[in-house]
């Protein structure tokens, strides 16, 4: 269904973990207050953290609703921004089922009836993977330098830990879906803690957990998200990265249809 | 019996008069006899393709499903239901849901998948009978799908063309199916047109890993002259953990349309008949006045005022009688024409076309009802009644002396 959209995408955003592209904008900072200058620096500090020329990992991902719980463990592969691609290894049902998102193109292989299908914009609105996160809030993750405007609105103590919370508001004329986005980060490091999401009537929709700080591909990362919907208590997707390498060489032919078939 | 004779015999005096009015009165009694009919057969149309081929008559829900619809909220034990209806006089089909993504070649679209019992279907809607090319559904032809006509279009399928779903199971899992085009419907509803996508109940069982329970019950009554909302609290009361809806509070916009239908004639047939009145009042004014004289006559050798008002109300009854069995001759036979041969708007009207989503035939027929025939003369008599009122009443009240001598 669409929800496997943005398989690639979702990854990609989780890596660069929603402020990653930040500051792909480069918009000019010449009327800027000085806070709005210490967050986008901050930001561009976390995007360096994250920003590779390739990545390959491999990722398990527990969904908890009212209706179902289910596990999946996928292997995925990123080159550059444009280039992405995920493997499901298991549930056995499903292996193989593999998503490639390439440049704009994204495609869906079904392993179960051996087909392609190319997926249009307009499959973006529902549940990705039977997860909580949709498509559409992946692919405006990665696009939220473009729509939102980053200020500090919190530094110092708090739960025994220093932190910097940013809050990320939308420009008048951006086209989003939320209202306001409040991320917290640790004032060392800047890794994120915590991203909560609120709608268009102020109201806390989702919150987003970072935790299990690991040591990945040389990096320290939170190798454990937590996603919990505010609606539908009990709820959550939890994504663990199991392995994670960077600045791989990665061949071109990885990110074609003939590779997406291969089984 | 004097007094009608007497109509009878004044009927034949100013013959071209009485003729142009009769004909006056036949040719709009006649038009809207046949306009009545259109009216009727466009609506006929409408709740043909509204309530059966797609709504049904009822619609029995799990609570809650209709706010927020999704595969989980589901009418458990349906078999029991749909025995309970059963036996209380109805027919039922159940029907299941669920919404997903259709692909072929390189294109494709939103449907909703409705899984359908082959058996029952029929019971409740027409939609088995509503197919544009190819077959309905078949038990022996599981990876059969029907699909709505503006669906095939957008992914482009041709009957035995194959087409790929993929869709949310119930266990979360991707579900996804290769199924073969076997038909593809006439236009329904926009809903339909664009993402129907019909397959067995079994083989949407399969699919979507919904091993029991359904979405919905089509429910159909046995008697058709049951009135409509007795019989929805009647299935209220039969089934109170459900929520039952009848077709007018599924598409309470339709609903609007129709009641709004039956104004619109009535408000027609007034703009219409206003000229009729018109011409009668004006006929029957001059006859009225030509017979001064003779009305002083009578009065003077003892016609009361009430005999002379029943008679000139007789004299243009008359008229009118005359004028509706000329604008039924005319009439009917149209309408029976265009009720066999219909109008074909097809060049004018898109097969898009929809009214309240609902599709438009771009084939009109007259429908001939009770009230399509009976409405126009009704109104008719009453308007000729109301017209001859002031002509009538002067005659009475005139002064026999001042009459006999009127110039």
């Amino acid at each position: 269904m669409n929800r496997a959209v943005s398989l690639a995408r979702i990854f990609l955003a989780l890596l660069v973990l929603c402020a990653g592209l930040f500051l792909q904008t480069g918009t000019a900072l010449s009327a800027q207050s000085s806070d709005e200058q210490e967050a986008r620096a901050i930001l561009l500090e976390i995007d360096d953290l994250w920003r590779a020329t390739s990545s390959q990992g491999t990722v398990r991902m527990q969904v908890k609703t009212a209706n179902y719980t289910r596990s999946m463990r996928m292997e995925m592969w990123s080159k550059g921004k444009d280039k992405s691609l995920v493997r499901i290894i298991s549930p056995l049902k499903e292996k193989d089922t593999a998503s490639l998102k390439t440049g704009n193109t994204m495609y869906t292989y079904l392993s179960k009836t051996d087909r392609t299908i190319r997926l249009t914009s307009s499959m973006m609105m529902s549940s990705w993977m039977g997860s909580h996160f949709t498509n559409d809030d992946l692919v405006k993750e990665s696009r939220l330098a473009e729509d939102y405007e980053p200020r500090i609105s919190f530094k110092g103590k708090r739960e025994g830990r220093e932190i910097i919370e940013f809050t990320l508001l939308p420009h008048p004329d951006a086209a989003v879906v939320w209202g306001r986005i409040v991320m917290t980060v640790t004032a060392q490091g800047h890794l994120p803690l915590l991203a909560t999401y609120y709608d268009e009537d102020n109201v806390l929709a989702r919150t987003i957990y970072f935790s299990e700080v690991t040591n990945m591909g040389g990096r320290l990362l939170p190798a454990l998200l937590k996603v919990v919907p505010t609606d539908k208590p009990g709820e959550y997707t939890e994504l663990v990265y199991e392995s994670l390498r960077f600045d791989l060489e990665l061949p071109e032919s990885l990110f074609s249809l003939l590779e997406l078939r291969r089984r | 019996m004097l007094i009608v004779s007497f109509a009878f015999r004044n009927f034949n005096r100013a013959r071209t008069r009485t003729r142009i009015t009769v004909a006056a009165m036949a040719f709009a009694c006649a038009i809207m006899i046949f306009y009545a009919s259109l009216l009727e057969g466009w609506l006929a149309g409408m709740e043909k393709n509204a309530v059966g081929m797609d709504l049904g008559e009822f619609q029995v829900h799990a609570r809650g499903y209709r706010a927020d619809p999704d595969l989980y909220k589901r009418i458990a034990g349906e078999e029991e239901v749909l025995a309970q209806l059963d036996r209380a006089g109805f027919v039922a089909a159940p029907r299941l849901y669920a919404s997903g993504l259709a692909a072929a070649g390189n294109a494709s679209s939103g449907i909703e998948l409705r899984g359908v019992d082959l058996l029952r279907e029929p019971l409740v809607t027409d939609i088995h009978q509503h197919v544009w090319q190819g077959q309905w559904l078949a038990e022996d032809d599981p990876a059969g799908v029907v699909v709505g006509r503006k669906l095939a279009r957008i992914l482009g399928l041709k009957l035995g063309d194959e087409v790929v779903v993929v869709a949310q199971a119930a266990d979360g899992s991707m579900a996804n199916e290769l199924f073969r085009v076997r038909g593809i419907l006439k236009s329904v509803s926009e809903g339909v047109d664009r993402g129907g996508f019909f397959l067995a109940a079994a083989a949407f069982r399969r699919l979507m890993l919904v091993p029991q329970g359904v979405q919905q019950i089509v429910v159909k009554r046995r008697q058709a002259s049951e009135d409509l909302t007795r019989a929805t609290g009647r299935l209220a009361r039969l089934l109170p953990c459900y929520e039952v809806r009848n077709w007018r509070q599924l598409q309470p916009v339709l609903a609007r349309l129709f009641e709004m239908s039956d104004v619109s004639l009535v408000i027609m047939l007034l703009i219409t008949y206003a000229a009729v009145g018109i011409l009668t009042l004006n006929a029957l004014l001059m006859s009225v006045f030509e017979r001064i004289p003779e009305f002083g006559v009578m009065k003077a050798l003892g016609f009361s005022p009430w005999g002379l008002f029943a008679m000139i109300v007789v004299e243009s009854m008359l008229q009118v009688t005359v004028a509706v069995f000329l604008a039924l001759a005319a009439g009917l036979p149209l309408s029976f024409y265009f009720a066999i041969h219909p109008i074909d708007f097809s060049s004018f009207v898109q097969s898009s076309s929809t009214i309240a989503g609902v599709a438009l035939d771009a084939k009109w027929y007259c429908v001939v009802t009770v009230n399509s025939v009976v409405l126009p003369v009704i109104f008719l008599y009453l308007v000729a009644g109301l017209a001859i009122l002031y002509p009538a009443l002067k005659a009475a009240m005139l002064k026999p002396l001042a009459a006999i001598y009127h110039r």
